[in-house]
């Protein structure tokens, strides 16, 4: 079992105006791992995400950063925004300077760095999001997805222990989803914790390693990936339909193995073996 | 403006350090004010069309459209300078020579300071005369807003725009009283979302480490003396060839 990095114990939280949000949420995010919040669109996912670098306060319960309840003061703050970065879903919330190179330099100059530790990290995250070519471009002559990638690029300089994206691949197209997928399972790969919300349960299947069912405020369930979803009961009471991959791996197999395939290609190929085997009319 | 902010931000001499075409510009304009308009400044119109058309590659086309508004209402302005009110023998109006005069200088004047200042719009983004500002000693919270203005002035048109255009989808603008209210409701709307978005954006630069200051890196680009050397020769020699001309003329 790895180390929890962040936590959430309990949390109430309410709208100015009375509108319950979050209503007894927990939630335990591990280091090292993938884990999607998984949950309708409206369902309070944003807001639960303010929650885990500080921006929100919860009127009960407590966020606790390695075991130990969080601080709010401006200087636990900080820190805890140095070790949580967050990326919005709408790119045009974070991205405030005229160029791609200056917008990125803001969080790591934030942090005191050295100009030329800031322009190392700079050039550094524009390469992991493979948009170097674009450090001297306007922010505003920039496409969606380009937006999106400066939007990541701009937090992941500060070098955070935990990246936090809200619905990262809302509004890409198939191909802006698979790179952006791909720059993120680098920086995966490289050491950092992510958690991303989503209401596609294709992607949460294809790339979590743990899941959050979230719903009307909550967290019905938290587990590893495949388990959460098997959970036929708990998804329904989600209001989500099991991702389609696995249903057909689960139709072909019947089985409940343990790793079935999560990748399209793979999920093709093992259908195309069984229907060698087997004709369609059986 | 998206015009002349794209040509600022494509055209051949982006990526000169800023002060080697604010200079010259500036240098051209001081010419424009103070020496005689009438052979100087035709001389500055073309020199600084030139440089901007064959040195940074500005479309001509984007000349005119920059330079025309302007100069349209300059000329239109023009004939009224040149009349002289006279009120000895009853009220009659008629051109004197020192009025016109006085209208030719202004217009030509004005027309060369408009062609400085294309030279910069057109060559110069706002990112970088800002941080020429910036080291010029303006105050750094004043050129924060200035960059952040420029920033969101184009999010606030796109919005603005895709609002019209959803209105007149729904024919919002089909009669003048129907598109009155459709504005109405259209700048309500923009104003509220422009509160929301506000809220947003600072969520996201306190996400970032925002602590009332934007500090951004500066662009390094290092100053070519012999460029802005060059530069300042040709201004130089411009008010020469104008100041000889005037001379000559007289």
């Amino acid at each position: 079992m790895s180390v929890s990095l962040l936590a959430a114990r309990g949390l109430d939280y309410r709208y100015p105006g009375g509108i319950t949000a979050l209503r007894d949420l927990h939630l335990t995010v591990r280091q090292g791992r993938k884990l999607a919040i998984l949950g309708a669109n409206g369902s309070g996912k944003t807001t639960l995400l303010l929650h885990l670098n500080g921006t929100l306060r919860p009127a009960r319960g407590e966020i606790r950063l390695d075991d130990h309840p969080a601080a709010y003061d401006r200087r636990s703050l900080d820190r805890w925004r140095c070790r949580v970065g967050l990326v919005l879903q709408e790119p045009d919330d974070q991205i405030f300077a005229a160029t791609v190179e200056q917008d990125v330099s803001f969080g790591p100059l934030n942090l005191g760095l050295s100009e030329r530790e800031v322009r190392e990290r700079v050039a550094s995250a524009l390469r992991a999001l493979h948009i170097a070519d674009l450090a001297a471009r306007a922010t505003h002559s920039l496409s969606f997805g380009q937006k999106k990638r400066v939007a990541i690029a701009g937090v992941l300089a500060m070098r955070p222990e935990l990246l936090v994206l809200d619905e990262p691949t809302a509004g890409l197209d198939g191909q802006g989803v698979a790179h952006l997928l791909e720059a993120l399972q680098h920086l995966h790969e490289a050491g950092a914790t992510l958690v991303f919300s989503t209401h596609d349960v294709e992607l949460a299947y294809a790339w979590a390693d743990d899941i959050a069912l979230f719903h009307e405020g909550t967290v019905l369930g938290q587990g590893e990936a495949l388990a959460v979803l098997r959970d036929r009961e708990m998804m329904r009471k989600a209001r989500l339909a099991p991702p389609l991959l696995l249903e057909v791996v689960e139709a072909l197999d019947g089985a409940r193995g343990d790793s079935p395939p999560r990748a399209r290609a793979e999920v093709l190929d093992l259908l195309r073996k069984r229907l060698k085997g087997a004709p369609l009319a059986s | 403006m998206r015009a002349i902010d794209r040509h600022a931000w494509t055209n051949r001499w982006r990526d000169w350090h800023p002060a080697e075409k604010l200079l010259p510009a500036f240098g051209l304009l001081l010419m424009a004010l103070l020496l005689p308009p009438l052979t100087t400044a035709p001389l500055i119109v073309v020199v600084a069309g030139s440089a901007l058309v064959w040195g940074a590659g500005v479309p001509a086309r984007a000349l005119l459209v920059f330079v025309a508004p302007p100069a349209a209402f300059l000329l239109l302005g023009a004939p009224f300078l040149a009349l002289s009110l006279d009120l000895s023998a009853g009220p009659t109006l008629r051109f004197s020579p020192g009025g016109v005069a006085l209208a030719l200088s202004s217009t030509l004047r004005a027309l060369a300071a408009l062609s400085c200042l294309a030279l910069v719009a057109l060559t110069t983004p706002v990112a970088d005369w800002a941080s020429l500002l910036r080291r010029a000693g303006v105050p750094a919270g004043i050129i924060e807003l200035l960059l952040l203005m420029y920033r969101l002035v184009f999010s606030f048109a796109e919005r603005a725009l895709t609002g019209q255009r959803a209105q007149a989808a729904r024919l919002g603008y089909s009669r003048f009283g129907r598109g009155l209210r459709s504005f109405g409701l259209l700048a309500g709307n923009l104003f509220q979302r422009g509160l929301t978005k506000a809220r947003a954006l600072e969520i996201g630069l306190t996400a970032r480490g925002y602590r009332g200051e934007l500090p951004v890196l500066r662009a390094a680009r290092p100053l070519c003396r012999s460029r802005l050397a060059t530069a300042m020769l040709g201004v130089g020699l411009t008010g020469l060839a104008g100041g000889w001309l005037g001379r000559a003329l007289s």
